[in-house]
């Protein structure tokens, strides 16, 4: 007997955490023990290693900080244990976030008579694949059997657009957590949702305005009293701490009221003596305090709406989201800066949640493992929407060969609905042993429909299972992948496998070749393959996010330099991924991705990176000048402008704030691809020679040896570089660039002596092969060919020996040590 | 014009077996039905025709043309694409999919309340509309 199916979501916040449970009908928000919807994601433990998480465990972040520990979600993906002395013991990132979901789980098993073995968790639309993985891992602990994870700004526009029939085209979710800022384009047509597009920062959030409060706190104690407290300091942490824990009630005190008093009592020590706080800060300073934050937000709403054609003024509305989202300064400048109204009437703290548990429906996750076969019925194999916006959707099936089975196999089936009011007609079942089933669906509600099965005798034959349930409602489309995904190559290039907007989930497979051996039994010898996440054309711009090693100690014979690997990557709906190498010379597999950590962030190595970073701006400044390049100084002030916050993030990293210095790693990143651009545009000159020189050269043999094709490619490639030249784009005119010197490559190989000139020249550097035993061989089956005037095996060797000849030493450093090209 | 054959070959419309003119609720009811048949492994849903012969179908393919045909603008140029005469012969030899459900008992039909092909002519009554004639 199974019972109606139930669907959970649950939003993993940074500081509080929410679940809901969906039964095809409507969403019914989880209480915990303290009759609350939202449990802080907050876990302590004692001396004697006693866990308490939430409410709980909250009660204690001021008289215990050292040992009750929130906000561990801005560490996920780290390798940063967070401690807590009292026990000695230390937790990370997914085992702390895991406390938390055993937590809600147990409060679902509570409510609802339950225990969830499957259920959707949201994560922040530009969650880093590493993270995206600590996610499904503390799941895992926390004994879910299966989860899937969710974009945090589809889950609340999945809610908002189920909870009004009327929302139609596009509109924004704006949604403010604690530690993350994502902004989602939506258009909603014919009951389907399409996520158009999104934005975000992964470190902006609720928690910048509590430092802002925190650096005015600490600025007006430094003039009023002469106390210089400072995040740098290790010793001043625990009344940093204090403040902003103080700072964080009193924003959220001036949500309502007008002004509010921040109130310390000892917060520190002067000249001997407790040193009391009392501070009173009003809404207006707030709110300045807090716009430069909301500024930036607003900035990236508008570089999404840009990149989509899109002015603010044409969106039908806002929907809100996250704590801070219903601070009155937020949304006062969300709807002035954005020309529009906001939604009213959606919590903003549980709609994530709710919208998770819609998902969860979509994605046919039923929370509970049911037993659906029917003893002594035909086993059929079914797929169909578990939700729907189409009133008429499918089921395709497959019956299941058994020749235990006691029944005969059927040759047609339908489906009755159970209200007994609609049926379908009968469908043969195919040579395949397929069969594809109408149904009509009633509008936005479970339909439950029975499957009969019938013999050609027109005796019925019981189907296992006996039933599907189809929800109706509002679905949404395949979500676009945030951050284009790709694999690093030896020459700092990047072989990408999914672009940004790519629909998931979605597989892929190239072939790579190595570009050195690797040698059997040797621990010393390991072929990295790196995963990199970023839109750049260069590995060492994109972030790494795991790498896929094969190891010497692994292999079951030597691999050498030159050998092929099928190496596939996969994303789920959620943007979880997994990565599989295929050594076709060895018939063997790899699977495990190795450092699948966002990587560590070193104070002193990011201080020396500003340092540098000064140096190359103040380069481009006096050739920017020397060129009166106006647009290129504005962009270079732009980027002097965020060096002073990424220097206080570096400060407060040497304090011991992980958070901080990850946030840093993240800017300095985005500033090098920033000054990387304008050292293109400042070699604009001799980018635009090259790019007129390659056309002429590429024309000509393109022209003589080219298929027709390809000549009016070039053609096309010829004017698409033409117009970034008018445009000055370097980086258009550098993709055009090399698609233009690929089609000269092209057509120049079928001159009837390119490949005894290749040849000839990748012979001169024999004596650099990885492996020049293997590449004298070479050598000679050219010469050979060459004498022949074979020019197939001549191709086929020099291809041979161009994957011996070493790569370039400072690129392979840069591109991650990839082994591969 | 240059890569014209792998724009008939990916043509979302030539993946799905749709025509240009069927209304988006239709094309996504043909994807679900696609990716239903291809995770059962059906061979009937494993290939489809385009000019320039049959290609395999994957669950990629089908998600990717579904994700490139919600795209006003996207659709607009795919059906040009799929408006010309070769293509058209193709979709005219498309894919051995198991046929509609309700073939051969149009009094069986669900209530469809979207089907508005009959009002909307899509890019290919746009042809006519601008005065052009097919070849």
């Amino acid at each position: 007997m199974t019972t109606s199916p139930r669907y959970v979501g649950i939003d993993l916040g940074t500081t509080n955490s929410a679940a809901a449970v969906f039964d095809g009908d409507s969403v019914t928000l989880v209480r915990n023990a303290q009759g609350g919807t939202l449990t802080p994601s907050i876990v302590r433990v004692d001396g004697r290693g006693n866990l308490l998480v939430g409410s709980r465990a909250r009660r204690y972040i001021e008289s215990d900080p050292d040992n009750t520990r929130g906000e561990f979600k801005r560490l996920m993906g780290t390798s940063k244990e967070v401690g807590f002395p009292a026990s000695g013991a230390a937790y990370t990132p997914e085992a702390l976030s895991a406390e938390v979901l055993k937590s809600l789980r147990a409060d679902i098993q509570e409510q609802f008579g339950f225990t969830p073995d499957h259920a959707v968790i949201s994560v922040p639309a530009l969650f880093e694949l590493p993270q995206s993985a600590a996610t499904s891992e503390a799941a895992r602990l926390a004994g879910f059997k299966r989860v899937e994870l969710l974009q945090e700004p589809i889950a609340s526009a999945l809610a908002a657009g189920w909870s009004d029939d009327e929302q139609a085209g596009s509109w924004l979710v704006y949604d403010l957590g604690g530690g993350t800022f994502d902004v989602s384009l939506l258009e909603t047509r014919d009951g389907l949702l399409r996520v158009v597009g999104h934005d975000g920062d992964n470190f902006l959030g609720g928690k910048d305005f509590d430092w802002a409060i925190v650096e005015w706190a600490l600025a007006q104690l430094r003039e009023r009293d002469g106390v210089a407290l400072s995040r740098a300091k290790a010793d001043d942490a625990p009344a940093i701490r204090k403040l902003k824990l103080a700072a964080e009630e009193a924003k959220i005190e001036l949500t309502r009221a007008q002004a509010t008093v921040l109130a310390i009592p000892n917060l520190t020590t002067r000249a001997g003596a407790p040193y009391d706080v009392d501070l009173e800060l009003d809404r207006a300073t707030l709110e300045r305090l807090c716009t430069p934050a909301i500024q930036r937000t607003l900035a990236v709403c508008r570089r999404l709406l840009e990149s989509h054609g899109i002015a603010p003024g044409e969106l039908s509305h806002v929907v809100m989201v996250g704590g801070p989202s219903v601070m009155p300064g937020v949304r006062r400048q969300v709807a002035e800066g954005l020309a529009c109204s906001l939604s009213e009437g959606l919590d903003p703290m549980t709609l994530v949640a709710q919208g998770a548990a819609i998902y969860a429906a979509t994605a046919g996750l039923d929370a509970q493992t049911q037993e659906l076969a029917v003893p002594g019925g035909y086993k059929a194999w079914l797929q169909f929407p578990a939700m729907s916006s189409d009133l008429t959707p499918h089921v395709v099936g497959r019956l299941v060969a058994d020749d235990k089975a006691p029944a005969q196999a059927p040759s047609e089936l339908r489906l009755v609905r159970s209200d007994g009011l609609w049926e379908s007609p009968w469908a043969a079942v195919d040579a395949e042993g397929a069969f594809i089933l109408a149904t009509s669906l009633l509008a936005r509600r479970p339909n439950v429909f029975k499957i009969e099965g019938r013999r050609g005798d027109g005796g019925s034959v019981t189907i296992s299972p006996a039933t599907v349930t189809i929800v109706q409602g509002l679905t949404i489309s395949d979500p676009p992948l945030s951050r284009t995904i790709g694999v690093a190559l030896a020459n700092d290039g990047v072989r990408t496998y999914f672009e940004r907007g790519a629909p998931l989930p979605a597989r892929r497979t190239f072939t790579l070749m190595t570009v050195e051996g690797v040698a059997k039994g040797s621990d010393q010898s390991l072929l990295k393959i790196p995963i990199v996440q970023g839109e750049h054309d260069e590995a060492h711009l994109c972030r790494l996010v795991g790498t896929l090693e094969i190891s010497g100690v692994e292999v079951k014979e030597s691999l050498p330099s030159g050998s092929e690997i099928e190496m596939t990557l996969e994303l789920d709906r959620g943007g979880r991924m997994s990565a599989r190498a295929l050594v076709p010379a060895l018939e063997q597999v790899f699977e495990d991705v190795a450092q699948l950590l966002v990587p560590e962030a070193d104070p002193a190595v990011l201080l020396a990176s500003v340092d540098a970073a000064r140096e190359r701006i103040a380069g481009l400044r006096s050739d920017a000048f020397r060129r009166g390049a106006i647009p290129s100084l504005d962009r270079l002030s732009a980027i002097e402008a965020a060096l002073p916050e990424l220097e206080a993030d570096i400060a407060a990293a040497q304090g011991g704030d992980g958070d901080a210095a990850q946030k840093a790693r993240r800017t300095l990143l985005e500033l090098d691809a920033q000054l990387e651009d304008l050292e293109l545009e400042r070699n604009w000159p001799e980018i635009t020679q090259e790019a007129n020189e390659a056309v002429i050269w590429a024309t000509s043999w393109v022209g003589e040896f080219g298929l027709p094709h390809e000549q009016r490619l070039m053609e096309e490639t010829a004017k698409a570089l033409r117009l970034a030249q008018e445009k000055r784009d370097p980086a258009e005119l550098q993709r055009q660039l090399r698609l233009v010197q690929r089609l000269g490559n092209t057509a120049s190989r079928r001159h009837p002596e390119a490949w005894t000139r290749r040849f000839e020249y990748a012979a001169s550097q024999v004596g650099d092969a990885t492996d020049i035993v293997k590449a004298q061989a070479l050598v000679k089956q050219g010469r050979e060919a060459a004498a022949k005037g074979d020019n197939d095996t001549l191709r086929d060797v020099t291809q041979k020996l161009w994957q011996l000849l070493p790569s370039d030493v400072e690129k392979r450093r840069l591109s991650y040590d990839s082994g591969v090209r | 014009m240059a890569d014209a054959p792998r724009r008939f070959a990916d043509n979302p419309f030539l993946v799905l077996g749709v025509r240009p003119e069927q209304p988006r609720v239709e094309i996504e009811r043909e994807g679900q039905k696609l990716l239903g048949m291809l995770e059962l492994g059906l061979r009937s849903a494993a290939t489809y025709m385009t000019p320039s012969g049959p290609r395999a179908r994957t669950q990629e393919a089908v998600r990717a043309a579904l994700a490139e045909l919600r795209a006003p603008e996207k659709r607009l140029m795919h059906e040009l694409w799929a408006s010309l005469p070769q293509a058209q012969a193709s979709a005219g030899k498309a894919d051995g999919a198991p046929g509609d459900p309700y073939r051969g008992d149009a009094s069986q039909r669900a209530p469809d309340h979207t089907d508005t092909s009959a009002t909307q002519p899509g890019f290919a009554g746009a042809f006519a509309l601008f005065g052009w004639r097919r070849p």
